[in-house]
C-alpha cells in the first residue's frame, strides 16, 4: 500500500529527510584526528628533545626520526577501513573532506620528497661541481615547518567549517598563526628547535584537543552510525 | 497549467528514500530503514522500483560477515527529483 502525499507534505518530507544526514561526521573521525595529533605531537616533541641534547655536529640526525612516520600509514589505512565498515551513510561533505585530507597528504609528500631529492642528490652533485653556498642549498628546510603548519591550518579550517565544529576551525586558525609567527624566526639561532616546539603545540591545539572534544560529543555530531 | 508529478516519486516512502540519497553520496539499507521507519519488506520493494526506473543504483557487499546493501542516487534520479520539486513549486506557487 502506497501513501500518497499532498504537495505540502511532499516538501516537508523532502526537507526532513535531507536533514537526516546534514553535517554528518562519520563515527570514528575523532580517532583519526587523535591518531595523527598524538603522532605528530610525539614526534615533534621527541625531535625537539633530541635537537637540544645531541652533540652539535650530529644534532640534525634528529630529523631522521620522521622517516618512521611512514610506518603509521598502514595503521591509518586500517582505521579508515574500520570507519567505512561501521558507518551507514556518507554525505557529500564526508566525501569532499576525505579528498581534502588526501590532497593535504599528497601536498606534504610532494614537498618533503622533492626537498629530500634536492638535498640528497641535486645538492650533492652541485657541491661536487661547485663547492660552497651551503646555506643557500639547505635554506628551504627552514621553510618546511611553516609550510606544513599552513597546510594543517587549511585542512583543519575547511573541515571545521564544513562540519560546523568550532574547535577544529579554531585549531586551524592556531596553525595559521603559528606558521605566520615562525616566518619571523628564520634567522634566529636554534630555529629548528623552536619550529619543533611550535609544531608540538600546534598538533595539540589543532588535533589533540579538538579530537578529544569531538570524541566526547560524537553522539551529538555523528548521525547515522 | 500544472505539471504532472512523477508517480514514482509521489509516494511517501520512495520520496523519502530519494530525499535521503539526494543529500548523501551513499547510504545503506539499515540507515534508510531507520530514518524512514519503514519495514524491511516494504523498503526492499520500493528500493527495487526506484532501481528498475534507473533512479538509484544498488550495490550488495559484506560488512565484516554481515551482508550490506548500499544505495546511491543516479544522474537520472537527480534529474527526476529536480523535475519533481519544480512541479511541486508550480503547484504551490502557480503563476
Amino acid at each position: 500500500m502506497e501513501n500518497l502525499l499532498t504537495e505540502k507534505e511532499s516538501l516537508d518530507l523532502i526537507g526532513q529527510m535531507i536533514n537526516t544526514a546534514k553535517n554528518n561526521l562519520q563515527k570514528g573521525t575523532a580517532k583519526i584526528i587523535l591518531f595523527w595529533g598524538y603522532l605528530v605531537a610525539g614526534f615533534s616533541l621527541a625531535t625537539w628533545v633530541l635537537l637540544e641534547t645531541l652533540p652539535h655536529e650530529t644534532r640534525y640526525h634528529a630529523f631522521y626520526l620522521w622517516f618512521l612516520m611512514a610506518a603509521a600509514y598502514p595503521f591509518h589505512y586500517m582505521l579508515v577501513k574500520k570507519i567505512d565498515r561501521e558507518n551507514r551513510v556518507r554525505t557529500y561533505i564526508d566525501g569532499l573532506m576525505n579528498r581534502v585530507w588526501i590532497g593535504f597528504t599528497i601536498s606534504i609528500l610532494v614537498v618533503v620528497f622533492g626537498m629530500l631529492i634536492d638535498s640528497l642528490i641535486v645538492n650533492t652533485v652541485a657541491e661536487a661541481v661547485k663547492p660552497g653556498h651551503e646555506f643557500v642549498r639547505w635554506f628551504h628546510w627552514l621553510l618546511l615547518v611553516p609550510f606544513m603548519l599552513c597546510l594543517y591550518g587549511f585542512a583543519l579550517f575547511v573541515s571545521g567549517k564544513a562540519y560546523e565544529f568550532k574547535p577544529l576551525t579554531l585549531g586551524g586558525l592556531f596553525c595559521f598563526a603559528a606558521s605566520f609567527v615562525l616566518l619571523f624566526s628564520l634567522h634566529k639561532t636554534g630555529v629548528y628547535g623552536v619550529q619543533m616546539f611550535a609544531l608540538f603545540i600546534s598538533a595539540v591545539a589543532g588535533f589533540v584537543i579538538p579530537g578529544h572534544m569531538l570524541n566526547r560529543k560524537e553522539k551529538k555530531y555523528v548521525q547515522g552510525s | 497549467m500544472f505539471k504532472d508529478l512523477d508517480p514514482l516519486l509521489h509516494s511517501q516512502l520512495r520520496l523519502a528514500v530519494i530525499s535521503i540519497l539526494i543529500g548523501s553520496e551513499e547510504a545503506d539499507f539499515v540507515f534508510i530503514r531507520e530514518k524512514t521507519n519503514a519495514t524491511a519488506g516494504n523498503l526492499s520493494v520500493q528500493i527495487e522500483k526506484l532501481r528498475e526506473a534507473g533512479y538509484i543504483s544498488v550495490e550488495k557487499s559484506f560488512r565484516g560477515k554481515m551482508p550490506r546493501t548500499t544505495c546511491r542516487i543516479t544522474p537520472a534520479g537527480i534529474s527526476a527529483f529536480e523535475k519533481y520539486v519544480a512541479a511541486l513549486n508550480s503547484y504551490l506557487r502557480p503563476k
